[in-house]
């Protein structure tokens, strides 16, 4: 499938890795205020395209935020 | 002897001067088996995201350990015997 044509310029399409910009290597389930702005409002975990981290990371996020769901850190559903 | 880090919920109608106390003697189980423990970390009372065993909130706790396999187990097992235990976790840091 082909992308999604990119409008205007430069600014559409350099989006920073938000980890790499916070320089995390280590993504910590206990780091709740982290994993809070990769999951949407009502709990589901954001897509790669909306977070634009590398798939590594991604996975490594989805398995932070199952953990913390699971000690009750972050919701599994909100609302 | 393995890096593990063990968070457990526990019951927040513990008094807080009986938690650490009861911590320790889950430690036990580490320090006969001849494992060493680095950190305890004890959160206080936490705001749980839901409920568990109906309860709104829980006293976190996260420790860190170096042990056997074998001994990391048992203190698992052994804390999930507890009634004042909500929930645990066992994890390796290292791993990920």
């Amino acid at each position: 499938m082909a992308r999604r044509p990119v409008k205007g310029t430069e600014q559409h399409r350099k989006r920073p890795n938000p980890l790499d910009a916070a320089g995390i290597t280590y993504v910590d389930y206990k780091d709740t205020d982290l994993l809070r702005k990769f999951i949407s409002d009502r709990g589901k975990i954001r897509s790669r395209r909306v977070t634009r981290v590398t798939a590594q990371q991604q996975r490594q996020l989805a398995r932070a935020i199952k953990n913390a769901r699971e000690m009750a850190l972050i919701p599994y559903s909100g609302r | 002897m393995r890096h593990y880090e063990v968070m457990v919920i526990l019951d927040p109608d513990l008094e807080e001067r009986a938690v650490s106390p009861l911590i320790e003697s889950f430690l036990a189980v580490v320090r006969n088996g001849g494992g060493k423990v680095e950190k305890v970390d004890t959160w206080g009372r936490r705001r749980l995201s839901y409920e568990i065993k109906k309860k709104p909130e829980g006293i976190y706790s996260v420790i860190d350990l170096n042990a056997t396999p074998e001994v990391v187990k048992e203190l698992d097992r052994q804390l999930n015997l507890n009634e004042s235990v909500l929930r645990t976790k066992v994890l390796r840091p290292e791993m990920h």
